[in-house]
């Protein structure tokens, strides 16, 4: 085998920024928002759901492999994508350069948000060690508190309207890429497609923004004590 | 003001490549059916300021004057383009030119594009035809698939799809739409398949097909109406595959 170049390295990883983005951290948003959205079905399901992932064996490891490196990653090279972009999209304005703008703005947006919302969730969850079942009754009463101002809830929306953006855009961008759809018309169908993907994410999203702040509930662990 | 009488120009000039730019303004008398090469030409043998003062002729580069060598290619009223289809008539005024400002300046409007001409070669841009023994005649190629490489082919590297991309920067290697679009025109061909590893390699690295970001703004400014995009997805389907080919059967 010949050795590897600088350029097959630089290529290699901007590849697997691509790739990421999908798998595993849209997946991940997917299924956040996805399971989330139980609490507008009913507390206990919320409730369950949390327990139950919670309560998975080597949840730390599963976090740190699968969504902290994966979406690190992302992250650094996203930045260092956006710091080398020239924008132009005043002088050349297409709706396609300023979905490429807003992919790189959002981005920068989600980063941001995601320090915060990881900051007031997993980071005292870890800190004050409220592991297996007394997670959710935690995390439940941040939640009660995130969305019991307009502060929280503006906070909320931004970060779920720039992920989703960001994530049906990219989906576009990566079928682009690896050279999923190609010729116009599918690149036109495609697009359809994504609008309608990141809606409905969106709207699970902020139909779950709604519930919190409307009715906001406390809860007991759902076993007391258990090991 | 110009009224229908006059033209006024607005001209970005810069005498040297590392030296300083300024502005000057002219007001011509109208001509019919004047172009922007005509006005510059009309400056040419008149070389005066609106204010009167004698400079020297504005540089500019020009061929074919049909809009198909692409040596003309400029900035008019902030968009890329030729001058010699940018009609005056169509023109707002005062008709702002400026030169491309993604490629070394050689003088006023006159810049070096060597840089896609050097990327062409990196992609081996052509079809051999020769060797060391007779290659022979190449297979026939269906009529649909000759339309399609015949749109490719008109492209006339001109620059403006790379002035116009936001990924495309002087301080950068970035090779662009038209490379790409180029390296599958060659691949599409029969004979010329034979290289598509080595086409494929070659933008598989720092500046080449990954570092696009999707702006699509190459397909709007293309003078030519080469679908750019569809090369690029099309070249992104071609290195995906010769990835996992270098990845797992190598
Ligand atoms: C909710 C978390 C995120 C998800 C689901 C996500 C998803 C994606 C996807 C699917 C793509 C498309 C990849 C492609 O164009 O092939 C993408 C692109 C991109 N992401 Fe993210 N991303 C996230 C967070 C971030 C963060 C925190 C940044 C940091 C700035 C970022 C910066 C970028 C940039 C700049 C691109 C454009 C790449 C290009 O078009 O060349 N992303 N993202
Ligand atoms: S799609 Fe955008 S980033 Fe890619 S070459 Fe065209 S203008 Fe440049
Ligand atoms: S692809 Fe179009 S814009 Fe780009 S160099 Fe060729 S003719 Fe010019
Ligand atoms: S002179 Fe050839 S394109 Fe304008």
């Amino acid at each position: 085998m010949s050795s590897i170049s600088k350029g097959q390295v630089h290529f290699f990883l901007l590849k697997m920024h691509s790739l990421t983005g999908l798998i595993p951290i849209g997946l991940f948003l997917t299924f956040h928002l996805l399971i989330n959205s139980l609490r507008t079905v009913g507390v206990l399901p919320y409730q369950w759901s949390i327990d139950l992932i919670n309560n998975l064996p080597f949840l730390i490891w599963i976090e740190v492999l699968f969504i902290y490196i994966p979406l690190l990653f992302h992250s650094f090279m996203g930045f260092y994508i956006t710091k080398v972009a020239k924008t132009n999209a005043l002088r050349y304005r297409y709706p396609r350069n300023w979905m490429y703008v807003l992919q790189r703005l959002t981005g920068a947006i989600v980063f941001v948000f995601l320090v915060y919302h990881l900051g007031t969730t997993v980071a005292p969850k870890l800190w004050f060690g409220h592991h297996l079942f007394e997670a959710a009754p935690f995390l439940i009463d941040v939640m009660n508190q995130e969305f019991a101002t307009w502060t929280g809830r503006i906070i909320y929306l931004i970060g779920i309207l720039s992920a989703t953006f960001h994530f049906a855009n990219g989906l576009w961008g990566f079928c682009m890429s690896w050279g999923i759809i190609i010729g116009p018309r599918a690149q036109r169908n495609a697009s359809i497609v994504f609008i309608l993907f990141g809606g409905a994410l969106t709207v699970l999203g902020l139909a779950t923004v709604l519930e919190f702040s409307l009715h906001p509930v406390d809860v007991e662990p759902s076993f007391k004590g258990a090991p | 003001m110009p009224d229908d009488k006059t033209i006024h120009l607005k001209i970005k000039r810069q005498d040297q490549p590392d030296g300083k730019s300024y502005w000057e303004e002219f007001e011509l008398p109208r001509k019919p059916r004047a172009n922007v090469i005509s006005c510059l030409m009309d400056i040419q043998m008149h070389p005066i300021t609106r204010e009167g003062k004698e400079v020297t002729p504005v540089v500019w580069e020009c061929n074919c004057l049909e809009e198909v060598c692409g040596a003309c290619t400029m900035v008019i009223n902030g968009k890329v383009r030729q001058a010699c289809t940018a009609l005056v008539d169509a023109l707002p005024q005062p008709i702002v030119l400026e030169p491309m400002s993604k490629f070394p300046l050689v003088r006023d409007l006159h810049v070096d594009r060597s840089r896609m001409f050097e990327n062409l070669k990196k992609v081996k841009a052509w079809i051999h035809i020769d060797g060391t023994y007779d290659i022979g005649e190449g297979p026939v190629i269906p009529e649909k698939q000759r339309a399609k490489a015949y749109l490719l082919s008109e492209c006339m590297t001109c620059g403006c799809c790379l002035e116009a991309c936001p990924q495309f920067a002087k301080d950068n290697d970035f090779m662009g739409a038209s490379t790409f679009s180029q390296v599958r025109l060659f691949n599409m061909h029969p004979t010329g398949a034979m290289e598509q590893e080595e086409r494929l390699d070659a933008i598989m690295g720092e500046g080449g097909i990954a570092d696009c970001g999707n702006a699509q703004v190459c397909v709007e400014v293309c003078p030519k109406k080469i679908p750019l995009t569809e090369s690029i997805a099309e070249i992104g389907r071609e290195t995906t595959l010769q990835l996992l080919k270098n990845l797992f059967l190598k």
